[in-house]
């Protein structure tokens, strides 16, 4: 409250500036010389519940207004025959004319959706759903509060019709998702969407907090994003922050605590298992024991724990789970001429690891995130016609994580198993494998709390200035609207790292019996390294638009639109002068609308764009796109004969966009660079000194002064239908792309050239095709209310042209196959016998035995090699999503399902674990591999156990591979290709809001106290880890599941 | 219209209008061109003095790697140098089966039996295109350099376009018939298809390099570097000169007058194990011929007037020579007089060897004791670029104990036998394990002290006796004396045998590693009495030795070898069209490439009737090449052009038979098969192979016949 005092202050004080202000202008407002009465009255709801906080104001009168108290009531002085109009959040707003002094009584609808009215934000400013002709869906904010995440990305999976997202890890500050519109659609540098906050480009959406958001859009579709030409290829991100609304302070506050625990977490052998399984294979290999029955007892019994260890790693340095805090408090609120919205938010996740007692009270080595977010926007009526409004946003993130183990920790992990060392020896010695002497075999202990720790931060300021002008004086319906913003962002790291000595025991001394140590590594004493990094950007757009309807059904608009902006990294940028350039942008964009009678629609856009990185000439280049629109259900023959026909619109657009990301900075320039001291030396210089050597010069860079964008031909037919008085809705498109000139680096030129680099060329070309759509069915059965809603993403694409060099055998080329398609050899079981072998044709990765994986010999010459890998399965990311919610409300309960799944997606396993021994003794095992593996039946009689000679067993016949022998087994194949599909309950949501009777005592307006869960469920045939993670070793912090309390207040 | 009217008009029109000038006038801001107008340039490099000989300095870096001339098989695996193998020289080490090092790369068997695929020595291929790209990047820009006079841009112009001519003639060399580029370096902003530039015929490659190396040798100053008025300037000594222009034109189009490019079989005459098969094979995909399958004497004579043209120009090239040496040391011993043939003897040099030590002056041509100024005999060398090059060579034929030495080069039979003997005649019992010299037996028998067979010491076969001089600068015969200068070591004049060990004897004959010599005869060129090793790659006390990769002695042997082949007369213009040469079998003129050799060599020389008989002079001016360009990388490419390699690198390998101890030196004199080191020659082998890659990538490049495509 003492907030809102404050404000109310500072309000009052802003409302002078501006009465002064709008004076020194010289615009007066006359008053009308009519009666004035006091008025007084009430708002309430149809439940007869008062409305705290209604707005009351007098009709075209901006800054006479009042609001309604705690009971409703209000009071205001109007003169006679003025209209008064009462509007309050979800409610239909209503207007009353005054007649007399008499108190009114004034009852507000609520305002369900109306699917036909719904307001989507375009490039151009927001537009009626009725009236769209692009492809652009809204994306409902509501339900993707729902989910508990921090990262809004992580929440885009299933909730945004169009978009596919992954999310690859669970670490806390790594745990965020890519995602793709409409799918991948090109192999370029470039992939992901263009993503605009407020109008202001912004390098990813997790920076956001999900709270903040008005609106959230994606623009798929040619007709939707041409307005930004150049970098509309890939889609465009739409995001609308909040702002404030007229009347009395709200304050909003949410709080929640989830604990987090993993979806799936990978299950090793324990020590006897493993060494029984590398006894085995060391038999079945001919190669004799590893270990005697005796030595595998001491790892049973625990005897001999120096030499005989036998540890489990995964619970040595994991917790169950972790908690995670977030807390977000907002106010909004304004007076006729002002209006503001502030937040702030703060998350907290904690890390998965155990840490060690011991240092706890120095530092934290664990895998933590935090971070604050910052936003106030504030708009002021600066006269009648003119809103300027400030925008400062910001976000603080600091991340920990272990010194050594930021990103090695899972592979070591994944590496050291069940007896590989003890965790410390018996004398205290801290043990490391002599095996591979680099740092990242380090044991996970050692790695997760004995090195110190690393810590890393974000510090992203972003401000912005817009100021709309109504210029209806010059025209009726023109707008003027001119944007500034200015943002910073910074990272900086500091590692503080130490290292510990680190012994192996090699066994016992044949004389004294002592163990035998290796010293593996040197101490490394604490010390830091650190760096950082930063950016900034600026941001111009000014837009013109009118917008105007003759006699009734001619509705005509115009936008145009200029845009400049500018970015550049402003630490570590090299010593190329090339690197202190902006990268610079700069636009001029175009609409025409028509429509008649809101029946047929014709929509033309361009976007004229240049960008600095190209060569004059391919500088600037023109992005033209259309569409039509026909709503069949406003033609009077179908309202006549089909009333419960809301809107059936049929949509068409074709156009132009383009992708200008290249990771090379001005392609078109080329790079001479000295190539060291001692070219050629063409004196006498002797052999001995030479001291006489010219230094030399050559290009070390080509020009490409050919280089330009990449262009996207888009078409998309679509149509959107309401039915039955908006409880049901349904959108779909069909999209079409087909992408040209992608970016590439020209690897296969002749080495006849003579270059010693590669120039770059536009030169690939790929189509992608598929569906997307939503539907959503709302209705009321009684007191209960319930929504179905549904989306979902299929994309599809084939390459046309690559950079690719000859080959005899067509299917090793990319054309004709996806972006990022999967190879490998095709599998044919296990090899049943000797005789098989012999009968099959030659292999050529070494010898193999029965039980190793039989390939397919696909170009039949007779042998099995690398010429003999095809495209097999699909791609890892996924072609398919969807996701499937339900939310029923009932009284003050409610409560949201949301099933989100993916398919079309396949990936390769491979790595240590999998590929058992392929390390060597380095590696843990997967249980899975228990179950069926190829055992020949020496082998199993040797071993006292069952033999297995299945040739379709799950695992091929165990190989100890040391370096010089040859992989067999392990290679990419169908074997070890996994299906990638997976559906999972992604977040379960149930609520209870309190009774206005008793919160209301409190001053309070809504309370809201929910449990929810993520990722409860999760069904795919893959078992292993998160099949989401598309990782091919799993050697990654897992997805976390999640359940989440927490209590929502309005005041 | 009211006036409120147009200024609402005027007003939203001038809004409009305005943004759209925004864009315009701000589209300048998109041009960040500014910002690099002090960025380094091509344009500030080629008017820059430093930076612009820079460019041209990394022109010629690409010579140093894989495209070496004469550089021994260490440093570089991707580089496969030729002058260690074949059936002159052999080595022992880098072998799969036997080396101790573990590392298998290109071992003498490999490269014999043509056992190596299509990726090893790629690199020479690839530098040298980088080398003309970068070279041809320097001819078009030089003009531009203000900071150098007119006369030292044509001059560093010239060198530029010497050294691009001269990486396609390695190139034809190696490969056979190759693209030849663009004359301004390929648009490499074209198709794929546009750059496939398919392989230009042999005559075309040959005639494109003598016809730019004309274009250099107007551009460029100097004619030669131990006259040219800089020689003492350390930055010119190195660089190519007007001669050498001249010489590699010699040599390009004596190559295509060969009869591996010159009609093949109809080329004089061969066994019947020879073929035409790869002419007829060596075809670009639209069928043209890269290799001529009609004979054109008119190449021979072409070549000839070319190597006049080096012989008569301003180079002034002569053999070097060293005079005669009275009181001896034992790195500078007592001249040996050569044979009194009443002709050569009579004489002081050009004309005689009187006054000459033939021994030192074949000897000091190669052993880095004279510095690139003093030989006038060098005319093209990479000098000392090539690092631990020709040092490496020597450490490789250095013996163990007590020089620390690899002990691995070794010279065959073939190559001992094919020195003469001092007075000119053939060694008794020479290629008798062919079937082939005049029957003869070997000389047995073995020196029992130091001065009777000069300059054997004792205990020295008598196989060995009475050779001619370069056999004693060359060869390191079992028993020979090396030069020990080890200041820490007492004996410094040690007597090398190659006998399998047996007790206390030092070691330097068979052993159970790659470290002995397969034949039991080492190699001395190249030593110098300076050079020793305090261990393996003890570099400091090898002396420097820059490389002979053209010298003047070739010019003379190929000017006979060509006017040998003529059946009629050419006229045919000199290089500068000053003069007509008449060209034919002259036997004067033919004496001009011939004598001085001999007479340098201590030898008398060819009989009347060898000259006489155009059969009986190829053989002998083979021979004579053989001998006098041991080691230096010149008969793999020999063998081939005349296409000789089918029947000479098919022949088995002799040599001592290594598994005798000193007690059964006899028996070790006996010459036997090297069994170890089989032989065979295919048709692939005529031509080195292009990689995989460099196929894939350009779809008009057809692959030397013999070898595989990418499939």
């Amino acid at each position: 409250m003492i907030i809102s005092r404050q404000q109310n202050k500072t309000e009052v004080t802003m409302k002078k500036y501006i009465i002064m202000l709008m004076m020194l202008i010289g615009t007066t407002m006359s008053l009308w010389a009519q009666n004035e009465v006091e008025l007084t009255g009430s708002v309430t709801d149809n439940a007869g519940e008062p409305l705290i906080g209604a707005n009351v104001i007098v009709k075209n009168m901006k800054g006479l207004g009042v609001i309604a108290d705690m009971d409703g009531n209000f009071k205001i002085k109007v003169k006679e025959y003025q209209t008064l109009v009462f509007s309050y959040l979800g409610y239909k707003t209503k207007e009353v004319v005054v007649k007399n002094n008499r108190p009114i009584k004034v009852v507000l609808e609520p305002d369900l959706v109306n699917a036909v009215d719904e307001v989507v934000v375009t490039g151009m400013g927001s537009q009626k759903k009725l009236t769209l002709t692009g492809a652009v869906t809204n994306v409902d904010v509501d339900n993707m509060k729902h989910y508990g995440s921090s990262n809004l990305s992580n929440v885009l999976a299933g909730n945004a019709p169009g978009i596919i997202a992954m999310q690859t890890s669970g670490q806390p500050g790594k745990n965020t998702s890519e995602f793709w519109i409409r799918g991948i659609s090109t192999f370029g540098a470039g992939k992901g969407a263009y993503i605009l906050v407020d109008g202001f480009e912004r390098s990813n959406i997790d920076d956001l907090n999900i709270e903040d958001i008005e609106s959230f859009s994606v623009l798929k579709d040619a007709s939707a994003t041409a307005i930004y030409g150049s970098k509309g290829a890939n889609g465009v991100v739409l995001i609308t922050t909040k702002h404030g609304k007229d009347g009395k302070i709200k304050i909003n506050g949410k709080f929640e605590t989830s604990y987090n625990t993993r979806t799936i977490t990978p299950e090793f052998v324990d020590g006897v298992t493993y060494a029984n399984l590398l006894n085995e294979a060391y038999l079945t290999r001919n190669k004799g024991w590893y270990f005697s029955p005796t030595e595998i007892e001491l790892f049973r019994n625990g005897m001999d724990p120096d030499l005989y260890p036998n540890v489990n790693w995964k619970d040595l340095i994991l917790k169950n789970g972790a908690n995670s805090y977030r807390g977000n408090i907002n106010l909004s609120g304004g007076g006729s001429t002002s209006r503001y919205y502030a937040s702030i938010s703060y998350v907290e996740d904690e890390g998965m690891y155990k840490t060690d007692a011991t240092l706890r009270d120095k530092y934290d080595t664990n895998a933590n995130y935090k971070r604050w977010n910052y936003r106030v926007n504030l708009d002021i009526d600066i006269t009648p016609t003119t809103i300027l409004k400030l925008g400062v946003s910001g976000d603080l993130s600091k991340r920990n994580a272990p010194g050594m183990g930021d990103t090695d920790t899972w592979n070591s992990l994944f590496g050291y198993n069940a007896i590989l060392t003890p965790v410390v020896y018996s004398n205290g010695y801290v043990p490391m494998i002599n095996m591979g002497r680099d740092d990242q075999r380090t044991n996970p202990w050692v790695m997760t709390t004995q090195s110190g720790y690393h810590e890393e931060w974000n510090n992203n300021v972003q401000t912005n200035v817009t100021l709309e002008q109504d210029l209806s004086f010059i025209t009726k319906g023109l707008r003027f609207t001119g944007r500034f913003g200015y943002d910073t962002y910074n990272y900086n790291w500091i590692n503080h790292d130490q290292q510990p000595e680190r012994w192996y025991a090699n066994g016992r001394d044949k004389e004294t019996g002592n163990i035998i140590f290796d010293k593996i590594k040197d101490k490394v004493d604490m010390h830091q390294s650190s760096g950082n990094t930063g950016s900034r950007r600026e941001f111009l757009d000014f837009l013109l638009h009118w917008n105007r309807s003759f006699l009734q059904v001619h509705n005509v608009g115009a936008n145009l639109k200029y845009t400049f902006d500018e970015n550049i990294q402003t630490q570590n940028i090299g010593e190329d002068i090339k690197n202190s350039v902006s990268r610079k942008y700069m636009a001029l964009a175009g609409q025409l609308t028509y429509n008649y009678d809101n029946r047929y629609f014709i929509d033309c856009n361009f976007g004229y764009n240049g960008s600095e990185n190209f060569a004059d000439g391919h500088r600037f280049g023109f992005f033209p796109a259309y569409s039509l629109a026909w709503n069949v259900a406003e033609e009077p023959w179908v309202q006549k004969q089909f009333p419960w026909l809301d809107m059936f619109k049929i949509r068409y657009s074709n156009g132009k966009v383009g992708n200008d990301y290249s990771p090379t900075r001005f392609p078109y320039l080329y790079t001479i660079d000295p190539t060291g001291e001692r070219v050629y030396n063409f004196g006498t210089a002797d052999h001995a000194t030479r001291s006489e050597y010219t230094q030399g010069y050559h290009y070390s860079a080509m020009a490409s002064p050919n280089v330009t964008w990449e262009i996207a031909r888009k078409t998309d037919i679509g149509i959107d239908l309401v039915l039955f008085h908006n409880r049901f809705s349904l959108t779909v498109d069909y999209f079409h792309e087909k992408r040209t000139g992608i970016y590439m680096a020209r690897n296969y030129l002749p080495s006849i050239i003579g270059l010693e680099s590669s120039p770059w060329a536009n030169v690939g070309s790929v189509r992608s095709q598929g569906f997307d759509g939503n539907f959503k069915y709302e209705d009321r059965i009684g007191e209960v209310g319930f929504t179905i809603r549904g989306n979902f993403t299929y994309s599809k694409n084939k390459i046309l042209d690559y950079d690719v060099e000859d080959s005899p055998y067509s299917y090793q080329y990319q054309t004709g196959y996806q972006v990022d398609q999967l190879r490998g050899l095709v599998a044919e079981g296990l090899f049943r016998d000797f005789e098989d072998i012999r009968n099959s044709p030659k292999q050529m990765f070494g010898t193999v035995m029965p039980g190793d994986i039989k390939y397919k010999d696909v170009n039949g010459d007779g042998v099995v090699d690398d010429n003999d890998v095809v495209a097999i399965g699909a791609t890892r990311t996924p072609n398919l999503y969807y996701g499937l919610g339900l939310s029923v409300m009932w009284k003050g309960f409610d409560m949201n399902l949301l099933f989100q799944g993916a398919g079309k997606s396949t990936f390769m396993l491979n790595g240590k674990c999998v590929y058992a021994f392929s390390q060597e003794r380095y590696g843990q095992i997967f249980s899975d591999l228990v179950d069926n593996r190829w055992i020949d039946h020496e082998t199993a009689t040797l071993l006292g156990i069952a033999a297995n000679e299945d040739p379709n067993a799950d695992y091929p016949r165990l190989d100890y591979v040391t370096n010089n022998e040859s992989r067999n087994n392990y290679r990419a194949s169908t074997f070890w290709m996994r299906d990638g599909r997976y559906l999972r309950l992604k977040n379960v949501d149930f609520g209870y809001t309190l009774p206005k009777q008793w919160v209301n005592k409190y001053h309070l307006n809504d309370v809201r106290i929910y449990i929810q869960g993520s990722n409860l469920l999760t069904w795919s045939k893959f078992k292993l880890w998160d099949p989401e993670m598309g990782s091919s070793n799993g050697e990654a912090y897992p997805i976390t599941k999640s359940v989440t309390m927490g209590i929502q207040v309005n005041l | 219209m009211n006036t409120r009217n147009i200024r609402k008009i005027v007003l939203g029109g001038s809004l409009c209008c305005c943004m759209i000038a925004a864009l315009t006038s701000c589209a300048d801001d998109l041009d960040s061109d500014k910002y690099f107008d002090d960025r380094r340039s091509i344009e500030s490099v080629f008017t820059d003095r430093n930076q612009s000989l820079g460019w041209l300095a990394q022109s010629f870096s690409f010579l140093k790697g894989a495209l070496a001339d004469c550089k021994t098989k260490e440093t570089d695996i991707n580089g496969a140098y030729f002058q260690c193998f074949g059936d002159d020289m052999v080595f022992g080490d880098r072998d799969m089966k036997m080396d101790l090092d573990g590392n298998a790369r290109t071992s003498f068997n490999a490269l014999m039996l043509g056992d190596y695929d299509e990726e090893v020595g790629k690199n020479a291929w690839i530098d040298a295109y980088k080398g003309i790209y970068q070279a041809s990047i320097f001819i078009h820009n030089i003009d531009r350099n203000v900071k150098m006079t007119e006369e030292e841009r044509s001059d560093f112009k010239g060198q530029a376009r010497f050294v691009r001519a001269y990486y396609y003639w390695l190139l034809l060399r190696k490969y056979g018939p190759i693209p030849l580029m663009p004359d301004e370096g390929a648009d490499y902003t074209q198709k794929y298809e546009e750059l496939a530039i398919p392989r230009s015929s042999y005559e075309e490659c040959a005639t494109f390099i003598a016809d730019e190396m004309l274009k250099a040798v107007d551009e460029m100053k100097d004619w030669n570097r131990f006259e040219a008025p800089n020689n003492t300037d350390a930055e010119f000594i190195v660089r190519p000169t007007k001669g050498a222009a001249l010489a590699v034109r010699a040599l390009a189009y004596i190559y295509a007058a060969s009869p591996l490019a010159n009609g093949q079989l109809q080329n004089g005459s061969h066994p019947s194990q020879v073929t035409d098969l790869v002419a007829r094979e060596l075809v670009n995909k639209d069928g043209t011929p890269l290799l001529s399958r009609e004979y054109d004497e008119s190449k021979w004579a072409r070549a000839a007037a070319a190597c006049r043209d080096v012989m008569e120009c301003n180079a002034h090239y002569e053999l070097y020579h060293y005079g005669i040496v009275v009181s001896g040391t034992n790195e500078m011993p007592q001249t040996i007089t050569p044979h009194h043939d009443g002709d050569f003897s009579e004489k002081n040099w050009p004309d005689g060897y009187a006054d000459i030590d033939p021994y030192l002056s074949y000897r000091r041509l190669f052993d880095g004791e004279i510095g690139l100024t003093g030989n006038t005999e060098i005319i093209f060398t990479r000098g000392y670029n090539l690092g631990n090059g020709i040092k490496s060579f020597v450490a490789h034929q250095m013996p163990n104990s007590p020089l620390h030495g690899w002990n691995c080069h070794a010279l065959t039979q073939k190559m001992v036998d094919a020195y003469y003997m001092n007075d000119g005649s053939d060694c008794p019992g020479k290629d008798s394990e062919y079937g082939e010299g005049d029957g003869s037996a070997r000389k047995s028998g073995w020196t029992t002290t130091d001065n009777q067979y000069k300059p054997l010491p004792s205990n020295v076969s008598l196989q060995y006796a009475n050779r001619e001089p370069r056999f004693y600068a060359s060869v390191a015969y079992n028993g020979s004396r090396w030069w020990n200068n080890n200041p820490n070591e007492n004996e410094h004049y040690p007597q090398i045998f190659y006998y399998r060990a047996s007790g206390a004897e030092r070691n330097n004959g068979y052993s159970n590693t790659s470290r002995y010599l397969r034949t039991g005869i080492g190699v001395m060129k190249f030593v110098n009495p300076a050079d020793y090793q305090t261990g393996e790659n003890d570099w400091n006390h090898i002396t420097d030795k820059y490389e002979p990769a053209i010298r003047y002695a070739d010019i003379l042997l190929m000017y006979a070898e060509a006017l040998n082949e003529l059946q009629s007369s050419y006229q045919i213009k000199s290089w500068d069209g000053k003069q007509t040469y008449t060209i034919s079998r002259d036997i004067n003129e033919i004496k001009r490439g011939i004598r001085p050799i001999r007479i340098r060599a201590g030898i008398p020389d060819y009989q009347d009737g060898e000259y006489a008989n155009q059969d009986v002079l190829r053989k002998k001016i083979k021979r004579e090449r053989m001998i006098e360009f041991l080691a230096e990388g010149k008969r793999y490419y020999d063998l081939r052009r005349w296409m000789d390699a089918p029947i000479e690198l098919a022949k088995p390998i002799y040599g001592c038979n290594v598994m005798m101890t000193s007690a059964q030196r006899d028996q070790f004199q006996n010459v036997v098969q090297i069994t170890s080191l089989p032989t065979v020659f295919s048709e692939k082998m005529y031509f080195w192979p292009i990689h995989f890659s460099e196929l894939k990538h350009n779809n008009q490049l057809v692959q030397n016949p013999g070898w595989k495509y990418n499939d």
